[in-house]
């Protein structure tokens, strides 16, 4: 590792910690949805701004942390495959935001997706907590709107906390920005 | 990153010092008396947004020690535990990373929970971080299943060639542990593993050449091709050399062991591995030259020699291995161990008593006669201050020693009878009593001694097993002798002093006293009135039995020792059996079967015993199968006793008993087939279990549609059938004589039912007729044939007319070895394995086994039986047999396709 780089990520790191004394602003995120939804692409887009096309299935976790806009942001971003689902709750304990992240063109497991989301919220632990849809690959033909997700989804069965749903594209950056300012106004001062 | 490599090497060394430390303060804990609720109540610390990693590897430690402690965490507190761990994912922290990798290992919940961490331990495994890699590694390869294991398979390959060895010996322990379930996988790594194998870290290449041999461990060529290589390359590590010394051992032990004097493959290297700087790797060399099999003397010095040198090491871990060992060479070959006496007799004093112990016990066995009275008061001096497991050692050392030089008996015989006198545990005891007692047995001139010994024992012994045991001795032994009345007051004595139990023991003594001894007779029956009045009932009905017989009556002086030639196990069993029923009726002890006359089990046991005590492996198999029960001989008695029966003949062979209910059912049948040699007795085992119905005229019904060569002749029937005993009734059925008659028979039992009225208890008079459908019985030809010994196989096989060979192969499947596989064809054909064959040599891949067996009529029957096994364990066999007629050839053959 070439000195220079060694120093200019300890000089961030400083700047960060620095920033972080004036805006203790903080979030913790947990992110969900079936597999092959694109979540960690998301944590991809929204920490690096790049878009990679072959992600490998995430095997249990990833965590990442980011700092935006005076916010550091840890995102648990979780596996969407059958045997982990029943393990989200877990990791969504005491997080300031769940996403749930659907795939709006694969119309087959819009209805496994709703399903999933219901039982996952249904759980006390999770009371109130705000949750925020994305409707990804709206890019592809056919993909399900706003407001078709939202009915599809039943989102208007959720009344007992803050449901916020976006339609997004990871690969042409759709609607990135407005998820990263939904995502900062929520975090906890 | 040098900065990180000495980080993740600096923990490392921490235990060691830890260790140290140890020995000063092990009273002080900092752990001691933590609360498991309170550590759990902590470990929510796991959970906050800030993590502490001081705090949080604090409240790790604490749960590691409670988990070694053996404290049970539930599944709910397991589950809380590793998922707070899992979230510390987020940190990194060098010693914190290591805590939770040791806490996942250990703590790890369920199968379907613990794959959450996969994503995070690849990521680890992938890190720049030494400690990392091969931590996850590790954890990883414990959780992983064979469908990850492929997509992960290229990092573990590169792991194993890591330049860092601690990453690379963490790969090579892994896939070790994976070799069980993932075979298939980590045979592809064997280019990576050959390569580890060359690494110049010791650790590394131990751990590499133990996979490597794991890989190949169910084939035994590529074994031997290993070995080979692996000797003539430079092998480095002291560890890993010690492996190939046992590698090449092994193989050695598998070989065939070559024509008359040829030099044995690996030797040389063997030898060689004598002149190793690494004092393990001369010990194990040495070590494997012992234990060879038929090991010469000229192959033996040079072990013995450097073994001789440890003996005089200043380590005592070196002394201990090189006695022990030369203990174990001396059963065998105690002229070679001779030249090691004078290094031996100064370990005598060595402060270590497990090395004094084993140094004398080599000497006793090595010794010769006239230093034997020397050892003897060498051990002596310090036989107070060694633990009773080592005195019995030595004991038993002394017993084969006198058996070896009877003139010395009586310096050994004192001996013994010293170490008795002195304090000591109930084994320790009962070792020198059996000792003393062997020794009274084998050597006519040490029994008085002996007997004098033993009776001053019993003055002062609190084991009542030991004392009622000694007392039946002398009883035995004692009239024999040329002054039986010396023996009495000692006898006597035990009648006054002691408790119940010795009383009565002691009683029966002296009654055989007044039995065998007729000038000592008036004197017993004075001494045995006085036992008239004991407060306890056993001594009391003992003494005025005896009295009696000793004055004429009750059968005379004779029975005293009554000559009981019942077999016992039976009598038990028809006691119990009389007793359940409770009737008025004498016990009627004829139906008891006889036991089986003596002289066949003792020299059954001797046949046994020489190959128990020389191969230890191969010979309890022999002494096994000789010991398998004959049921015939039981039954023969039985059967005699019916007196419709007595025309059939002798019983040519009784089956073990067939359950013909489900467990659990109103009525318990079990059957067992007689065959005599013109027809078949089938005996039905009857039993009733339900209290309120009493059934009456017993009979089986057979329905011999399918089981032509029968025919029905009568039936005996059962008045009642017992409630929870056994009563029988027999059906006999005729086939034409001699004949292998087969087939499958349904059976119906009939009987008449009387239910039992629960107000009086009585049954009623009026009982209905009823039939209860059994399970099928069948008629194999296995049911014809009984084992018998041969002593020449091979001149009975000539003898036998070759046309009536008949030779098949069958495939027997994957079976768990060739012994198994062996012991289960045996075990169907149910004949005799002759010389010794039935014993597969260890990790033979074929094997052939002679067997013999007659078939009703006295006709004979031998099989040829080869069987190999391939590598994944499927057994195929060849049967040839030849026997008295081609149609018994057939017959045989038949069994096995039943089977």
């Amino acid at each position: 590792m070439p000195p220079t780089s060694g120093i200019l990520a300890w000089f961030t790191s400083w700047l960060d910690w620095l920033r972080s004394l004036f805006f203790k602003r903080e979030m913790e995120l947990s992110l969900v949805g079936l597999n092959k939804g694109g979540k960690s692409t998301l944590v991809q887009v929204l920490t690096t701004g790049q878009y990679t096309e072959d992600t490998i299935p995430t095997v249990g976790f990833n965590m990442r942390k980011m700092t935006k806009g005076g916010v550091t942001i840890k995102m648990w971003d979780l596996g969407g495959q059958q045997r982990f689902r029943n393990l989200w709750e877990r990791y969504c304990r005491g997080v300031q935001a769940i996403v749930f992240v659907v795939d709006a063109a694969d119309l087959d497991n819009v209805p496994m997706a709703q399903r999933e989301l219901h039982s996952l919220l249904e759980k006390p632990s999770l009371k109130s907590i705000p949750l925020l849809v994305l409707g990804n690959k709206n890019d592809l033909p056919g993909a399900l709107g706003v407001q078709q997700l939202t009915d599809a989804l039943n989102l208007k069965a959720l009344t007992d906390r803050e449901v916020c749903i976006y339609s997004i594209s990871c690969k042409r950056q759709n609607n990135i920005d407005v998820t990263l300012e939904w995502l900062t106004k929520h975090a906890k001062s | 990153m040098a900065a990180t490599a000495q980080d993740s090497q600096a923990p490392l060394r921490g235990p060691e010092k830890k260790d140290e430390d140890r020995e000063d303060e092990t009273e002080f804990s900092p752990f001691y008396g933590i609360d498991k609720g309170a550590v759990l109540q902590e470990a929510r610390v796991f959970n906050d947004p800030q993590i502490d990693p001081r705090r949080c590897q604090q409240v790790i430690t604490k749960l590691l020690y409670l988990l070694n402690q053996g404290e049970v965490f539930t599944k709910k507190e397991a589950a809380e535990v590793f998922f707070g761990v899992t979230k510390l994912f987020q940190k990194q922290d060098i010693n914190l990373r290591r805590m939770m990798y040791l806490c996942i290992k250990d703590i790890c919940p369920g199968a379907d929970e613990v794959i959450i961490v996969t994503s995070s331990l690849m990521k680890d495994m992938n890190s720049k971080t030494d400690l990392y890699r091969s931590n996850s590694v590790r954890v990883l390869c414990k959780i992983i299943d064979s469908q990850l294991l492929a997509q992960i398979e290229r990092y573990l390959k590169q792991a194993i060639v890591d330049k860092s060895p601690v990453v690379a010996s963490a790969a090579l322990v892994s896939a070790l542990h994976l070799l069980g379930n993932n075979a298939e996988i980590v045979k592809r790594w064997i280019n990576e593993v050959q390569e580890a194998a060359q690494n110049k870290n010791n650790m590394v290449q131990f751990h590499a050449v133990a996979l490597l041999h794991a890989l190949r461990a169910s084939d035994r060529l590529a074994i031997s091709k290993l070995v080979s290589s692996l000797t003539k390359a430079s092998v480095k590590s002291p560890l890993a050399q010690c492996l190939l010394v046992r590698y090449v051992a092994q193989v050695i032990q598998d070989s065939q062991p070559g024509a008359g004097g040829e030099q044995r493959p690996f030797y040389e290297f063997l030898e060689s591995c004598l002149r190793h700087k690494a004092e393990v790797v001369i010990f194990e060399a040495a070590r494997a030259i012992c234990n060879l099999r038929d090991v010469t003397a000229r192959e033996l010095t040079p072990a013995i020699t450097v073994l001789q040198l440890f003996l005089s090491s200043s380590k005592p871990v070196l002394r201990f291995a090189a006695v022990r060992t030369l203990n174990k060479v001396a059963m065998t070959h105690p002229l070679a161990v001779t030249h090691c006496n004078i290094d031996m007799e100064s370990l005598i004093s060595d402060q270590n008593r497990s090395i004094a112990t084993l140094a004398i016990t080599t000497l006793l066995k090595t010794g010769s006669e006239s230093s034997v009275e020397k050892l003897l008061k060498q051990i002596g001096s310090f036989m107070s201050d060694i633990a009773d497991d080592f005195k019995i050692v030595v004991v038993e050392a002394i017993r084969s020693l006198c058996l070896k030089f009877p003139a010395k008996q009586r310096a050994l015989m004192n001996f013994l009878s010293g170490v008795l006198r002195e304090e000591g545990g109930f084994e320790y005891k009962k070792a020198i009593v059996q000792s003393i007692l062997v020794l009274i047995q084998e050597i006519p001139d040490a029994k008085e001694t002996g007997l004098g010994h033993l009776c001053e024992f019993i003055e002062d012994c609190e084991f009542t097993y030991l004392s009622t045991q000694v007392l039946h001795l002398l009883g035995q032994e004692g009239p024999k002798t040329k002054e039986p009345s010396k023996y009495i007051r000692y006898i006597y004595n035990r009648i006054i002093l002691e408790n119940a139990t010795v009383r009565a023991a002691a009683v029966s003594a002296l009654a055989n006293f007044g039995a065998a001894c007729e000038p000592l007779r008036p004197r017993i029956i004075v001494l045995l009135r006085r036992a008239l009045s004991d407060n306890d009932d056993e001594v009391r009905d003992r003494a005025t039995l005896h009295l009696e017989q000793l004055e004429g009556k009750a059968g005379g002086p004779d029975a005293v020792q009554p000559r009981l030639d019942v077999n016992l196990v039976a009598m038990e069993k028809a006691l119990a059996d009389y007793l359940a029923v409770g009737t008025d009726k004498p016990f009627d002890i004829s139906v008891v079967p006889k036991a089986p006359p003596p002289a066949r089990a003792a020299g059954s046991g001797a046949l046994g015993m020489p190959g128990a005590s020389s191969t230890s492996g191969g010979g309890a198999l022999p002494a096994a199968s000789a010991t398998r029960k004959d049921p015939t001989a039981e039954y023969a008695e039985m059967l005699r006793s019916i007196p419709q029966l007595a025309p059939l003949g002798e019983v040519f062979k009784s089956c073990e008993p067939v359950r013909l209910t489900e467990e659990d059912t109103e009525y318990a049948i079990f059957c067992v087939k007689h065959v005599f040699e013109g027809h078949i007795v089938f005996q039905f085992n009857c039993t009733n279990t339900i209290a309120e119905q009493v059934l009456e005229d017993v009979s089986v019904a057979m329905d011999l549609a399918d089981a032509g060569d029968f025919e029905e002749a009568f039936t005996i029937p059962l008045d009642t059938m017992p409630l929870n005993g056994v009563g029988q009734c027999y059906t006999v059925v005729t086939r034409p004589p001699g004949a292998i008659a087969t087939g499958k028979i349904v059976n119906i039992l009939k009987f008449k039912v009387k239910e039992i009225d629960p107000g009086t208890g009585e049954a009623e008079e009026e009982g209905y007729d009823d039939e209860y459908v059994l399970e099928d019985l069948e008629v194999s030809p296995a049911d014809y044939v009984k084992p018998t010994l041969l002593s020449n196989f091979r001149k009975s096989w000539e003898e036998l007319d070759p046309s009536t060979e008949k030779e098949d192969e069958y495939g027997l499947g994957v079976r768990e070895g060739l012994q198994e596989a062996v012991e289960a064809v045996i075990g169907i054909l149910g004949m005799q394995p002759c010389e010794g064959s039935e014993a597969v040599p260890p990790n033979a891949r074929s094997h052939t086994v002679l067997l013999a067996g007659i078939f009703v009529g006295y006709q004979q029957v031998l099989v040829r039986m080869s069987s190999g096994i391939d590598a994944a364990n499927n057994v195929a066999m060849k049967l040839v047999v030849r026997a008295e007629s081609l149609e018994l050839s057939e017959a045989v053959h038949q069994i096995i396709q039943d089977a």
